[in-house]
């Protein structure tokens, strides 16, 4: 096993920036998540590490050593692919044995290690299939295995889950998480699922346009996002972004909406907002941290229900409140009609304030 | 709704509108199959009859004497006109053969490279291919024959191998590009993560898989030399280096013409075309690519 380490990674395509000024460093032993909507340049930036393209320029270090310029094969890396690709013509045993023998290792250790990855991967039966006679969440192991039997310094895996059905891809994603555990292994997993990033990385990597937009552990960045993508990319249901204007009404700060309304400021988000760039402020919240009140009490704003989702242990509701959409979560005991006037009430302690202009969060030091 | 009280209809009206098609398309299935099958039928059937028979008015439908003399003839070196065959043949047989792996070995890495790699000029010589077949065969014969004998290669088998490429390349280039283009790159990705180098990804894992897109390709290229005449026509004139479709003319004669031998003839050329069908048609069917990837 070992570190990775990006310096400053670009990769462009004629005039196209694929992948910009990306630096970031992989821990050794360390589950990292890549994740961005598509088209971020997370897979590219996966290939440019695999060295399966051509960096633009910055360096790649795997270990202590600079791979720029190394064929794939010296990386010494393994990768999972999205569509697994499998050796169609091969044998279960044979794609297996397959990185193997190409690292001409003798006969019976590469029988002897093929079968320790059967038995792990708990597929021994299979071994003499053809991956075309096998189910999606049989060729998804044998991808698994094909990147296990080798022992490399560091696992890519390219979106390793989102062909299998939502049962076997919650089922695969504790494996995978359990494969990490167990062997202690450096890992570059590449996702546009955040959920699967939360749940599985020790860092998740967000990534927008080319640009890495956070670095951080899952918690940390769904606690302190640092720009309005990163905050309405993590968590689900999406954190509620509504776009307010910073007034002084008294000597204090205060946020007020296009409808009227007006939401005073503790004294730590006021700081926060004086630091913006104009009086353009935007207000987030995540859907747990909103109280719903069915009828007016202070600090409280209005808002109309549009639609009411109940998913059984909780019930997501989503306002119209100033032009944007809010969601909140209730439980499954309040009734709540669409269409209803309902009032918002936001933990001060909790929301997030985002300079309009410039989209990053707002800081209070 | 009204929708209710039609619904029995609409499928009985559609359902006859199908049969009615289906049963033309069978007649005409039919037709074109006796179009296709008949006069092989009568060329097997002359080709067993005796010299007289094959003359007679009306036509014996079925041969009364039933003979393999025009065959023993044709096949035996001691004969002349037997002599004769088995040279048009195996003429035949190494011009075909040769174009057909010359062919291979040039548009294996061509199509390879067209599919995979991106350089400059990529698409403007795809279709620069693509150029040659886009005028009747015909309008080439006589450039072609003044290149042949600048490059003193008339009457050669030569002459035609280099001919039959320019026909043969272009389609094998572009039926092979679309074999490629099917196989996935991520199979050679990952054989090359998995130690193998750029080329061994292509020997070990592409090649396998593109068998069938070869064997398709060498099948063309194999029949279209075989049964070439205009070009053989003119570009040879010694009667030892003929191949079939020209040598077989040698059967009619301005006074008789020996048609039970021409049609054994004829039966002994598609034999070789048959056979080769036969024994690599599962080729063409096999979808190997199936469970490579999930799509």
């Amino acid at each position: 096993m070992a570190h990775v380490v990006l310096k400053d990674l670009v990769k462009t395509y004629g005039s196209f920036n694929a992948v910009n000024h990306v630096s970031l460093t992989v821990n050794d032993g360390e589950f990292v998540a890549l994740v961005g909507p598509s088209g971020c340049g997370k897979t590219t930036t996966l290939n440019l590490v695999a060295g399966l393209i051509p960096i633009t320029s910055g360096e790649i270090a795997i270990g202590d050593r600079v791979v720029n310029d190394l064929d794939p094969k010296d990386r010494d890396i393994a990768m999972v692919f999205q569509n697994y690709a499998l050796y169609p013509q091969k044998s279960v045993y044979k794609n297996l044995a397959f990185p193997l023998q190409m690292r001409k290792l003798p006969r019976e250790e590469i029988d002897r290690k093929v079968k320790d990855a059967a038995r792990v991967l708990d597929m021994t039966h299979l071994l003499e299939r053809k991956p075309r006679e096998l189910s999606g969440g049989q060729q998804q192991r044998v991808a698994l295995g094909r990147a296990l039997v080798r022992d490399p310094a560091v696992f890519l895996m390219d979106e390793p889950l989102s062909n299998l059905d939502a049962k076997l891809r919650v089922q695969m994603r504790s494996e995978i998480k359990r494969f990490h555990q167990d062997l202690k292994a450096t890992i570059i997993y590449v996702t546009h699922d955040q959920l699967e990033a939360v749940t599985m990385a020790d860092r998740m990597a967000v990534m927008n346009g080319g640009f890495l937009q956070q670095y951080d552990s899952p918690a940390q960045v769904f606690a302190h996002p640092v720009n309005m993508f990163v905050a309405s990319f993590i968590g689900s249901p999406a954190m509620s972004l509504v776009p307010l204007e910073a007034t002084t009404a008294d000597g204090e700060t205060v946020l007020t909406s296009a409808e009227g309304w007006i939401l005073p400021l503790s004294a730590r988000n006021a700081r926060k907002v004086a630091a913006a760039t104009s009086n353009k402020i935007v207000l987030g919240a995540r859907h747990s941290t909103i109280k719903l009140h069915k009828s007016a009490v202070p600090g409280a704003v209005p808002a109309k229900t549009y639609t009411v989702e109940p998913t059984g242990d909780i019930t997501f509701v989503q306002a119209f409140l100033a032009g944007a959409i809010v969601n909140i979560s209730v439980p499954p005991t309040v009734a709540v009609a669409p269409d209803a006037a309902v009032w918002l009430e936001f933990d001060q302690d909790r929301i997030h304030l985002f300079d309009g202009e410039t989209e990053m969060a707002l800081n209070a030091d | 709704m009204s929708i209710a009280g039609e619904r029995p209809v609409i499928p009985r009206r559609s359902r006859r509108q199908v049969d009615g098609w289906r049963w033309a398309g069978r007649i005409f299935l039919v037709l074109m199959l006796l179009y296709t099958a008949a006069p092989m039928a009568w060329m097997l059937l002359t080709s067993i009859k005796s010299g007289f028979a094959a003359m007679q008015m009306p036509p014996q439908w079925w041969p009364e004497e039933p003979t393999l003399a025009s065959y023993a003839k044709l096949l035996d070196p001691q004969n002349s006109v037997g002599a004769d065959f088995l040279r048009f043949f195996w003429n035949s047989l190494f011009v075909s053969t040769m174009t057909t792996i010359l062919a291979v070995i040039v548009a294996v890495p061509a199509a390879y490279a067209f599919s995979r790699f991106s350089f400059p000029g990529r698409k403007f010589l795809f279709f620069a291919v693509l150029l040659r077949n886009m005028f009747p065969a015909v309008i080439f014969l006589v450039p072609l024959f003044i290149l042949m004998r600048v490059l003193g290669l008339v009457n050669t088998h030569g002459s035609l191998i280099l001919t039959y490429l320019t026909f043969g390349l272009p389609l094998a280039i572009w039926l092979l590009k679309g074999f490629y283009d099917n196989i996935p790159i991520q199979l050679e990705q990952a054989a090359r993560i998995d130690g193998a180098t750029r080329f061994q990804a292509f020997l070990l894992i592409v090649m396998p898989l593109s068998v069938p897109g070869i064997i398709a390709t060498a099948i063309y290229s194999f029949i279209a030399a075989w049964n070439e005449y205009i070009y053989a026509y003119t570009f040879l004139s010694k009667n030892d280096q003929l191949t079939l479709p020209v040598g077989i003319q040698r059967f009619f004669s301005e006074n008789t013409t020996d048609f039970p031998g021409l049609m054994a003839a004829s039966f002994l050329m598609s034999v070789p075309v048959v056979v080769l069908f036969l024994v690599l048609q599962r080729y063409f069917v096999r979808a190997l690519t199936e469970g490579a990837v999930k799509h």
